[in-house]
């Protein structure tokens, strides 16, 4: 098992190097990042002096071969913008895209998994096809619509949720949540909401065919001829079995939304990665780019291993020999 | 003679399907005293599995019980409520079905499957501990030749070998102590040698416990040293019936003797198996009268129309020309 996690580590870093090589190339080509940080009236001295210290004047592989040296040091650059280490910067932003992306995948699995289970069960109910067009709109309705349309049913005409921003913060080991209290809650409740959907829409088709397969199996026809109810087969037998797509597609889910929760954000103003990935982009600033892209890439492996790790749990099958597979 | 624990009069389980209603089960009628192993043979598709499965209430759509009776110790079963039906299931009327692979939640130790089954039941034992219920899981085990029954209730089912898997469903069956099992061709599935063992001890269960037993299978040999009597059904229906040493001895129905003769034990070394011609006909379109004709040898004019009912002493046969008239 320790052979297999330190082999999938070493795989992780392959990745976040081919990550970083690609990252570079591509902001590189992008535009010149000079342009945006200085003004075009600075002189010709000011500029100059301003391109050595931002190592601008080297070409690219020697940059970039610098960037990881400097990178082993586990140091990830300095904005150019906020001229302060990249890596801070990020990791003040992580937490309030984290447990906004939690929030939205957990909604989205506690609720679409029972639901679509249950559309799953009774393919031909009216419920059924009632969360089947609920699943349809989560999958075309596209976020920034729904996120406009929730604020102007919760926070313009109803005025019950604020529209945008974090709230009050509550500070553990440093680090300032808003899901710790309830008006922090309020804040979060609306974009978790929005970026749910999607979430929902997935585990919902994901669990009701999951359900459909297995309903018709002997498994569950045996579990029937043992007497056992609907309701017990269902809980014990059913979730169990489909547990594994639910759990990869829970994993990639909470990934994309961490890394790509951008639409959302923008939309609530919530101050998370996806806005300033955003800003950085607009401002070419480039060391930001890269060590975010790279941070996620490592997050993806590394979400991708919690996931493999799970499956042995949920599937005894696997558990022995499947490590060295 | 006893009053019969199971009675099925003219069941008839069809499946109404887009090309039509296949008659899987039409007019089947047999009793089953307490304790009788009955053996029920066919080819694929002559609707024994069905007459298995329309026993528990368990014919999975478009199939339904479209008209007959099964009592069972007196209770009509057909129309029974789905809860009071859930009741008689695993506790009562116990199955074991064929491939124990695909029966077995793969991912549910044997012991949690096990106190599933008896936790269903509860309102007929009381509230099971989980202590309570590993004791008899285990003990079960034990009874159907699982060694350290104990810590194998924590194994999971692919950590068992075919054999022992179909031990476990067994051992599953009989939790409950029930009256009757309907076993749908359990050892279709295992190695020969396996076969032999598990059709000992099922036997040996059955007649320790004076539990009743429907073997169904497509196998005349493997019923005839289990069975007290046989039932042979063919397109839905049963075409033969009586005891297993006379029907195997002298068939009256010309498709019991087809089946004799494709047994290979039957058969003179260096000698062609003998084979029935053609295939089982499509519950779709069955032939008008006797169903076998357009494969039996012996088939005429007459048997466009519908075989009689033919009784001799312990037995019955539908056919127009049994094979006993004809010597």
């Amino acid at each position: 098992m320790l052979g297999y996690v330190i082999q999938r580590l070493l795989q992780a870093a392959l990745v976040m190097l081919a990550m970083s090589a690609l990252v570079f190339v591509g902001v590189h080509a992008i535009g010149n990042p000079i342009d945006v940080l200085i003004s075009p009236d600075a002189t010709q001295d000011i500029r100059e002096a301003a391109i050595r210290r931002l190592g601008l004047d080297l070409p690219l592989w020697q940059q970039y071969l610098a960037f990881l040296g400097r990178l082993l040091r586990g140091d990830f650059g300095t904005s150019f913008v906020f001229g302060m280490p990249v890596l801070q910067l990020i990791l003040s932003r992580l937490p309030a895209t984290l447990e906004l992306a939690l929030a939205a995948v957990l909604i989205g699995t506690l609720a679409g998994v029972p639901l679509g289970v249950y559309a799953g069960y009774r393919p031909d109910g009216v419920l059924s096809r009632v969360i089947m067009a609920v699943s349809v709109l989560g999958f075309s309705v596209p976020t920034f619509w729904v996120g406009l349309i929730l604020i102007l049913t919760f926070a313009v005409n109803l005025d019950w949720l604020p529209a945008g921003d974090r709230g009050p913060l509550v500070e553990v080991f440093g680090i300032g949540w808003s899901f710790l209290s309830l008006e922090g809650l309020s804040f979060l409740a609306l974009p978790a909401l929005n970026l749910s959907l999607f979430k929902l829409a997935m585990m919902i088709r994901l669990s009701r065919a999951g359900t459909r397969e297995i309903m018709l199996t002997d498994t569950v026809k045996f579990a029937r001829a043992a007497g056992l109810s609907d309701a017990t087969i269902l809980r014990r037998h059913v979730l169990r079995l489909i547990s594994i797509p639910i759990v990869t597609v829970f994993g990639l889910e909470l990934g994309s939304t961490l890394a790509f929760a951008v639409v959302t954000e923008t939309i609530f103003n919530w101050p998370g990665v996806g806005k300033l990935i955003i800003d950085s982009i607009t401002s070419l600033d480039r060391p930001v780019m890269v060590a975010y892209l790279v941070l996620v890439a490592f997050l993806f492996v590394s979400i991708n291993l919690v996931v493999d790790l799970s499956y042995a749990l949920l599937d005894p099958r696997l558990r022995r020999g499947g490590a060295a597979a | 003679m006893t009053a019969p624990l199971l009675e099925v009069t003219d069941l008839r389980t069809h499946f109404f399907t887009r090309a039509g209603i296949a008659r899987a089960v039409d007019g089947v009628s047999f009793s089953l005293a307490p304790g009788e192993i009955l053996g029920l043979v066919g080819e694929s598709g002559s609707g024994k599995s069905v007459t298995g499965f329309s026993l528990i209430g368990l014919v999975d759509p478009p199939g339904r019980i479209a008209g007959g009776s099964i009592r069972f110790d007196g209770q009509e079963l057909v129309g029974l409520s789905e809860a009071r039906m859930r009741a008689i299931r695993g506790k009562r009327i116990a199955m074991v079905f064929q491939d124990p692979q695909a029966t077995l939640n793969p991912v549910l130790t044997i012991g949690t499957q096990m106190a599933l089954a008896l936790q269903a039941h509860r309102q007929a034992h009381g509230r099971v501990t989980d202590r309570a219920a590993a004791e008899r899981a285990g003990a079960m085990l034990t009874r159907v030749g699982i060694p350290e029954a104990a810590t194998r209730l924590n194994n999971y089912p692919h950590e068992f070998s075919g054999g022992m898997r179909q031990r476990v469903a067994i051992a599953m069956a009989l939790l409950n102590g029930p009256e009757l099992i309907v076993a749908d061709e359990p050892t279709t599935a295992l190695d020969v040698s396996i076969q032999a063992q598990i059709l000992a001890e099922m036997k040996s269960i059955a007649r320790d416990s004076g539990t009743a037993l429907i073997w169904i299978s497509h196998d005349l040999a493997t019923v005839s040293s289990l069975a007290d009597r046989v039932l042979v059904m063919y397109a839905g229906r049963i075409v033969e019936s009586g005891p297993v040493g006379a029907v195997l001895r002298a068939p009256l129905h010309p498709y019991t003797r087809g089946l004799l003769d494709s047994l290979p034990a039957m058969a003179q070394p260096g000698q062609r198996l003998a084979q029935i011609p053609g295939s089982a006909p499509s519950l779709l379109a069955l032939p008008a009268g006797c169903p076998f004709a357009p494969r039996c040898a012996h088939a005429d004019a007459a048997c466009t129309t519908p075989p009689p009912r033919i009784d001799r002493p312990g037995r019955q046969a539908l056919c127009h020309h049994p094979l006993d008239a004809a010597a």
